[in-house]
């Protein structure tokens, strides 16, 4: 309930807060608003698939079905985020780059993240043993979130057209993000609204995945 | 020897030679833009290849004809060695001197034909006072167009 009108209230929040009292950065004018939804989406799909990569494992060594479930519906999540990421990404590159879209690193293996998740869900449906399903999924699951640390870094390994990270940006050991004040507080505060909404979606499939595995056992039952 | 070892010999060689086409392909791949510098040190190398050069516009080198959309301008990376550019198309909003560009073309002689531009923006975002002062005025001047 909290996380509901929080996090949705909290988005609606932001987006007035950047559109009437921002103001205009100085270098790309008013395309870098959309900023405030391309960060706090990034670093959202880092977290939902750092979840499939923790739930991965733990089910793996636990063998509970309930960390395979989790590790599922944050990988749906995630994949929504994925999605998201791009297009915002796309529609920032259009104004300020001059293209939608470019085979450079950072691209490429976002999308690639994508792929391999639209193909873990494919893998998920093909499999009709629980546990099976379960066992294959999760070391797919471990292998694709692999990508996130090469996403990450990507910038730093390869020539790039997408510029550096600014928000995790290090200069001679510190952080430093190279952003003035007035707008990295806000994003920092979408961040973290983003972050209860993706919690929000996160619950919210549990419980209804939760809920259609009760649906089953009891409809299993009748027709005994 | 049983089948099944010849499948797992065949399907290794197969996965190998896959594997070694694609890391080699990808090594070419990775190189999203060559530097005026790797491309000045061999131009035999470059010649009629449709290539990317990533470098910073000079400073006071851009020549901007709205009338024909012709932009000629030089891209350099030390502001010693440098390219000349020439473009047949609009000006991008964050064209300007010193900023980052990614252009693909031809090379031409000495001068560099490019199909398309592309801007390489920094990570650094700013506000500038005036612009706090102006932000009125901006938005009614993107309602106003």
């Amino acid at each position: 309930m909290f996380l509901e009108w929080g996090s949705i209230l909290g988005l609606a929040g932001c987006g007035l807060w950047i559109f009437l009292k921002l103001p205009i950065e100085t270098s790309q004018g008013f395309p870098q608003k959309i900023m405030y939804l391309h960060v706090p989406t990034f670093i959202a799909t880092y977290l939902a698939f750092f979840v499939v990569f923790a739930f991965s494992i733990a089910y793996l060594w636990k063998r509970d079905l309930m960390f395979d479930q989790i590790a599922k519906v944050s990988a749906e999540v995630g994949l929504i985020f994925c999605a998201l990421l791009l297009v915002t990404g796309a529609i920032w590159g259009r104004p300020t780059w001059g293209t939608y879209w470019v085979w450079d690193a950072r691209l490429t293996t976002t999308l690639l993240l994508f792929l391999i998740f639209m193909g873990y869900f494919l893998l998920r449906m093909s499999v009709n043993d629980r546990d099976k399903e379960a066992r294959l999924a999760s070391v797919l699951g471990i292998i694709g979130c692999l990508d996130i640390p090469i996403i990450h870094k990507s910038v730093e390994w390869w020539r790039t057209l997408h510029q550096p990270s600014t928000l995790f940006k290090v200069e001679s050991g510190k952080a430093s993000p190279s952003i003035s004040p007035e707008l990295f507080t806000p994003l920092i505060a979408s961040t973290i609204v983003m972050l209860l909404f993706y919690l929000y979606l996160l619950l919210l499939r549990y419980q209804t995945e939760i809920r259609r595995e009760q649906l089953n056992q009891l409809l299993a039952e009748t027709q005994v | 020897m049983k089948t099944r070892t010849k499948f797992v010999i065949g399907g290794a060689v197969i996965l190998a030679v896959i594997v070694a086409l694609s890391l080699q392909e990808l090594q070419k791949m990775t190189v999203f833009f060559y530097t005026p510098a790797e491309v000045l040190a061999s131009p035999a190398e470059f010649e009629d290849k449709t290539i990317r050069i990533g470098a910073l516009v000079q400073q006071g080198s851009v020549d901007w004809n709205a009338q024909a959309i012709q932009l000629s301008f030089k891209i350099t990376e030390d502001g010693e060695k440098s390219i000349p550019v020439y473009y047949a198309g609009v000006k991008p909003d964050l064209f300007r001197e010193g900023q980052g560009v990614v252009v693909e073309g031809k090379m031409n002689g000495p001068r560099f034909e490019a199909s398309q531009l592309l801007v390489k923006h920094s990570e650094e975002y700013t506000v500038e006072t005036e612009h706090k002062k102006s932000k009125e005025e901006y938005y009614k001047s993107i309602l106003s167009q």
